[in-house]
């Protein structure tokens, strides 16, 4: 049998791959808080909602933004992306955040 | 007083790892925090480490074959439109010599392995009971005093020390705390990397990339390959896997309004690149800011009273297109910063004129000369044409070069030249083909 090409992977599908610190728990702290009411009045572009790699930032069926930082790869990009002052960007506490544990890198 | 360190590196990448083994074969006493779990466990690169620093921190590391995943002994370099692929190609004996002129890694694996030998020398050294290297501690706070550095803070606890280096990658919040880096860096300077790594069975991978033994091949690609998004892509092998990925634009890739999975979905599906992974499973999915190696995106300074900053965090970093070189400026300047601490040391001066003999080694260096004098080829690469007009061009010329079909055949220099009408205008490639003679 010759060799497939690899199939087309979905976002989802590849953050299924990641290794994510503190996956079971429900509580953990967030490290990057964004304040959606700049997203949904003043932000022209809305561009963290294409340019994040996991995206963490999506709209609704209302054009409204949401952030979840479950499954953010720790990449930076919205910290310099976001030029509306939205995005307060740390990096995640070691114990008690999510963020990522790569195993190849 | 008694429990201050000489130095506090912060960050346990590539650059401070560096430092840290030279400030152990300097017997420094130091301490060493890392935020990931380990060394590596945060980081991602392309990559390859190019030049011959890692021989000087692991003399022979070749011997044992650990950490590196393959030497570079063949380059590739890509152009492509939607079908095709033209190839520069250059694969060479030469590159089989040791020190090798590039390897192939895996941060994950690769800077855990240095933190090893890291550790090996500071056992070795005079301060095998007073240095450490601590991992999963987040340093939220560079501490001050008179506008001195003076420590750092992570948590409740305050650690002191005569001068701290700061290997806290791209990403430089640190940097930015002790006011050498604005509050808000927009994207003007950075690109985003996304990566696939694609496990393939060693053998088929050797046979299929024509490797023997440890030997490894890396391919850069212009063109299609980025969707018409400013950037270019990388293949790298490794000993039983593919490093593929893209650098993308960031600015670019907001304005075009596309995503970067989306983009490298596409990539991986260009005939050239569909041949090389068919029958490999992608095993991790990453992704990371970069510097574009703008010369412009360095902080204001690189030092202060009491402070280095190496790396990428100094935004170190050329991209002029035939290859990355960030780990490699991650580890002279890592190297350049502990030999000034070593030398503040000796006269116990921390003072930041002390500590501008940091910048001063790093200017004479291939670094920043280096960055200087290919600042040209780096805004070259930012061109529009450079990811359209050219590339179509090539593999234009490429396909009526190659093709043989019982046509009387014209000759090259008349194929260049429909080429060249089809795709750009000449006198614009003349402007663009003087430039890059002079950048390159
Ligand atoms: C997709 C991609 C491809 C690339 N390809 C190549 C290539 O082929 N060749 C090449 O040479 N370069 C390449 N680069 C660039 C290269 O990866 C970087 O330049 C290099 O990793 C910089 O090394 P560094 O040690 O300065 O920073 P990093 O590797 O980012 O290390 C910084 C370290 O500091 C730690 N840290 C940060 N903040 C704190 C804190 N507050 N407390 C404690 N620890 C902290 C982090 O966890 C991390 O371990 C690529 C980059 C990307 C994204
Ligand atoms: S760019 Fe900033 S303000 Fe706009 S949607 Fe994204 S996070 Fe919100
Ligand atoms: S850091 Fe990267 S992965 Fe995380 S939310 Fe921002 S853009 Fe998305």
């Amino acid at each position: 049998m010759s060799d497939q090409a690899p199939k087309r992977l979905s976002v989802s599908e590849r953050l299924g791959l990641v290794n994510y610190r503190n996956q079971g728990r429900t509580d953990a702290r967030a490290h990057i808080e964004v304040d959606t009411s700049i997203c949904n009045s003043t932000c022209s572009h809305k561009c963290t909602t294409r340019i994040c790699p996991a995206k963490c930032y999506t709209l609704d069926e209302h054009d409204q933004v949401h952030f979840q930082f479950e499954d953010c790869i720790e990449c930076g990009t919205c910290l310099y992306a976001c030029d509306q002052g939205a995005v307060t960007w740390k990096y995640p506490h070691p114990e008690e955040g999510r963020g990522i544990n790569w195993t190849l890198g | 007083m008694e429990d201050k360190f000489d130095c506090i590196i912060v960050g346990g990448g590539i650059a401070g790892l560096s430092a840290a083994m030279m400030l152990a074969r300097g017997n420094a006493r130091f301490l060493l925090i890392e935020r990931g779990e380990f060394c590596g466990a945060k980081n991602v690169s392309g990559g390859v480490l190019w030049g011959s620093d890692l021989a000087r921190l692991v003399p022979n590391y070749w011997e044992e074959g650990l950490g590196f995943e393959r030497f570079v002994n063949h380059r590739r370099l890509t152009f492509m439109d939607e079908q095709s692929a033209f190839s520069v190609d250059f694969k060479s004996r030469h590159f089989e010599e040791t020190p090798y002129a590039g390897v192939t890694v895996l941060r994950s694996v690769f800077d855990a392995w240095l933190a090893d030998r890291v550790q090996e020398a500071i056992d070795a050294s005079d301060q095998a009971e007073e240095s450490f290297m601590a991992t999963d501690i987040l340093v939220e706070e560079i501490l001050q005093e008179d506008g001195r550095v003076v420590g750092i803070r992570a948590g409740e606890e305050s650690f002191h020390s005569d001068c701290v280096i700061i290997a806290e990658g791209v990403n430089n919040l640190l940097t930015r705390q002790i006011g050498l880096e604005k509050d808000y860096v927009p994207d003007t300077y950075v690109a985003v990397g996304v990566k696939e790594v694609l496990k393939l069975d060693e053998r088929k991978l050797m046979d299929r990339f024509q490797l023997s033994g440890r030997s490894g091949l890396t391919n850069e690609f212009v063109g299609m390959c980025s969707d018409g998004v400013e950037g270019g892509g990388f293949l790298y092998t490794n000993r039983d896997s593919i490093s593929l990925g893209l650098v993308l634009g960031m600015r670019d890739l907001r304005d075009k309004k596309k995503t970067p999975y989306d983009v490298l979905n596409g990539f991986k599906e260009h005939p050239a690149i569909a041949d090389m992974i068919a029958g490999a499973e992608t095993v991790e999915y990453s992704a990371h800011v970069v510097s574009t190696g703008d010369i412009r995106g360095i902080p204001s300074e690189i030092y202060t009273d009491g402070a280095m900053i190496v790396g990428e965090a100094a935004h170190l970093l050329l991209n002029a297109g035939k290859a990355i070189q960030g780990m490699d400026y991650a580890m002279r300047s890592g190297i350049l910063a502990a030999e000034t601490a070593l030398a503040a040391k000796e006269k116990q001066d921390y003072s930041s004129s002390m500590l501008s003999n940091y910048r001063t080694a790093l200017e004479n260096s291939y670094v920043l000369k280096d960055m200087r004098s290919f600042q040209d080829a780096v805004h070259l690469l930012h061109q529009e044409q450079m990811f359209g007009a050219i590339p179509n061009l090539i593999c234009d010329f490429g396909r009526q070069f190659f093709t043989i079909d019982s046509e009387p055949t014209p000759k090259a220099s008349s194929m260049m030249r429909a080429s060249i009408k089809r795709h750009a205008s000449y006198w614009e490639l003349v402007k663009l083909g003087l430039k890059g003679a002079r950048a390159i």
